[in-house]
């Protein structure tokens, strides 16, 4: 692609979701997000194979599809309300249905079934793209809309732990193992999405510097099934040791970062009556940390018989930045004692 | 001994086949009935030609609880397949494995997984009939290819035979898929006649223009009374629709693979014949190259 196209989209998908996270009324809101959409179409179809189209034309159409009825519930809203602006959705039927497309443009069960099948014909780089600066605007907006006392968003929360640990059980394709990871991740963030969302915010950056660090891990040891990750570790020795860390940071284990977002969202959601909520929550998140798991007893903790098949890996050093992928590796392994910087947040 | 005719469309019924897939529900009209492509797919409908008035649907009890038993038990099976890991393997097993065989035939029952046609379709004259083998431990798919272009003033070409797996099916017939993503080879042990095949591998596609997407290599058969084990590393296979190649190529991808197929039609007139013992994938380590053709830079700028 020339650098002059890609520099132009890339601009493009950073102004659509600067214009969606700056926006007060629902048109311009719009806006922003069709221009991401439109932006990141080429790049997903930049490879030519018809799987790679396949996961542009759907997405596409998913997202597409969401936009389309967030535009149609702000018109509502402002049909009904008169208002415009996006804090002023006040009417539970317009919340109702925004509330459902921004689900669907997030991936959030059940509307997530679109997700691994696109991230399955992506290359790594887009797929990271997708799963992190793609859910930022439709969460800005969901942020600014949230809806006092919704069943809808704890049914959509646990429906999307459990369909995401549920989903991601028997797949050994690693992007649609990283797709279900990301349903569930979502379903957290959208769980306490009413009673503190600062809450959610701070589970999506923890998410996003986990999921950053796990899809950097598998572009340097180009590693797309669990087959090829078994092989890794003479490719990267180093890094093999730190990424079961990464993984498990993002099930959610302590004493990694990643536990931090799941503690407080616990506690948050205990203190709101909602008990059975959490224990389902935390129950559903054991699934994900069984295929997490799968992931580090296939990359780490076992050295398969097999001869490495590719390319000689010490012969052709990967000319990846290794300095992201280091920083944000860390700071999803050690950064659980700030907990007690983030716990003002919930009082907020 | 004389085959079964469920395979050979004579032409003057050509016209008057009937499409629907149900008709498999009637009773076989030969003990060993080879399912023919045109019986249980769409026939070719010349351009023009009225369409066929279907037949009414057949209703049979007893095979209809067959039909239920069949489904719900494979939907169960699914169900608790996905406890033991990866279709229905244990992990270790799909981490381990380096050879896997897909198709042997050691019984009638699996020429039931094998479709057979040829150019009678659109008007032809050749002949293709699937059996087993000796011992009935092979397939053997035998005919006559006959390079006769149909008088219908529109085909130019003509003079193929083939055999195609069909597409797995999981419970209430979805479609299910193979996944090929831990081999990179292809393993045949045949027996043919001297005659250049075509193997035939299709993929999931998704738009209705990628149909007849097809990845393709040669078979070249040594003939004679020796078996021959053939390896095809699938970076050979390169794409081409509907017969031909296409420009803009690329690698196959192998973890939704429908079918494979054993295509003739090198233009010579006469009988062939391709006996099979079995179609496997294996991983050679050895083989590190990820796709066999390069693209070329068309309409360079200077």
């Amino acid at each position: 692609m020339s650098p002059y196209v890609l520099a132009l989209l890339l601009f493009s998908l950073g102004l659509g979701t600067t214009m969606t996270f700056a926006s007060s009324h629902w048109l311009l809101a719009w806006v922003g997000l069709e221009i991401n959409t439109l932006a990141i179409l080429p790049l997903m179809a930049r490879n030519h194979h018809p799987r790679a189209v396949e996961a542009a034309t759907k997405y596409f159409l998913i997202q597409a599809g969401g936009a389309a009825v967030l535009l149609f519930a702000g018109t509502t809203n402002a049909w009904l309300t008169g208002q415009w602006d996006i804090q002023q959705a006040t009417h539970p039927l317009p919340v109702a249905i925004l509330t459902l497309a921004l689900a669907l443009k997030l991936g959030l069960a059940p509307l997530h079934s679109w997700m691994p099948e696109v991230f399955q014909g992506l290359d790594l780089t887009t797929g990271l793209v997708l799963a992190t600066w793609q859910k930022l605007a439709p969460l800005a907006l969901l942020l600014q809309i949230q809806p006092a006392n919704s069943p809808l968003l704890i049914l959509m929360g646990l429906a999307s732990t459990l369909i995401g640990g549920w989903g991601g059980l028997n797949q050994t394709q690693l992007r649609k193992i990283l797709a279900y990871s990301s349903t569930a991740q979502l379903g957290w963030m959208v769980l306490v999405l009413q009673f503190a969302p600062s809450l959610t915010t701070l589970t999506v950056l923890v998410y996003i510097a986990a999921a950053t660090a796990t899809f950097l891990t598998l572009k340097l040891t180009k590693a797309t099934s669990i087959n090829m990750l078994a092989i890794s570790w003479a490719k990267a020795p180093a890094l093999v040791a730190l990424t079961p860390l990464v993984l498990l940071s993002l099930a959610g284990l302590p004493p990694m970062t990643g536990f931090m977002p799941k503690w407080l969202i616990l506690q948050e959601l205990s203190k709101q009556n909602l008990a059975p909520a959490a224990t389902l929550a935390a129950l559903t998140a054991l699934l994900s940390l069984y295929y997490y798991l799968r992931l580090t007893y296939a990359m780490t903790l076992t050295m398969f018989p097999n001869n490495i098949a590719g390319t000689p890996p010490w012969r052709l050093p990967s000319q990846q930045l290794t300095l992201p992928l280091a920083c944000l590796a860390i700071a999803t392994i050690s950064l659980l004692p700030l907990t007690p910087a983030a716990v003002p947040l919930v009082a907020l | 001994m004389s085959l079964p005719k469920l395979a050979r469309l004579p032409s003057a019924r050509l016209l008057t086949s009937v499409l629907p897939h149900h008709q498999l529900l009637l009773p076989p009209l030969s003990p060993l009935t080879i399912p023919c492509r045109t019986k249980i797919q769409q026939d070719y409908r010349r351009p023009g030609q009225p369409r066929v008035k279907r037949n009414p649907l057949n209703f049979n009890f007893s095979k209809g609880i067959e039909g239920i038993k069949k489904h719900f038990t494979l939907m169960k099976d699914e169900f608790f397949g996905r406890w033991v890991g990866p279709e229905g393997k244990p992990l270790i097993e799909h981490l381990l494995e380096q050879n896997l065989v897909i198709w042997e035939f050691r019984g009638p029952e699996s020429l039931e997984q094998w479709t057979v046609s040829s150019d009678q379709e659109i008007g032809g004259q050749s002949e293709a009939h699937l059996k087993m083998g000796r011992n009935d431990i092979t397939c053997f798919l035998h005919g006559k290819l006959s390079c006769t272009i149909p008088k219908d003033g529109e085909t130019r070409y003509s003079g193929y035979c083939s055999m195609r797996s069909k597409i797995p099916k999981a419970s209430f017939d979805r479609k299910k898929h193979y996944d090929w993503t831990s081999f990179n080879t292809l393993h045949l042990r045949v027996r043919g006649d001297g005659r250049p095949w075509m193997i035939n591998i299709a993929t999931e596609t998704y738009f209705s223009h990628q149909k007849d997407d097809i990845y393709t290599y040669f078979l070249y058969t040594r003939g004679g009374p020796y078996w021959q084990e053939v390896k095809i590393p699938f970076s050979k296979f390169f794409l081409s629709h509907r017969g031909r190649i296409q420009d803009d190529q690329h690698p196959i991808w192998l973890d939704k693979v429908n079918t494979i197929g054993f295509t003739l039609g090198d233009k010579a007139e006469g009988p062939f014949q391709l006996e099979v013992d079995f179609v496997a994938v294996s991983k050679d380590y050895a083989h590190t190259e990820e796709f066999a053709y390069e693209m070329y830079e068309r309409n360079p700028k200077d």
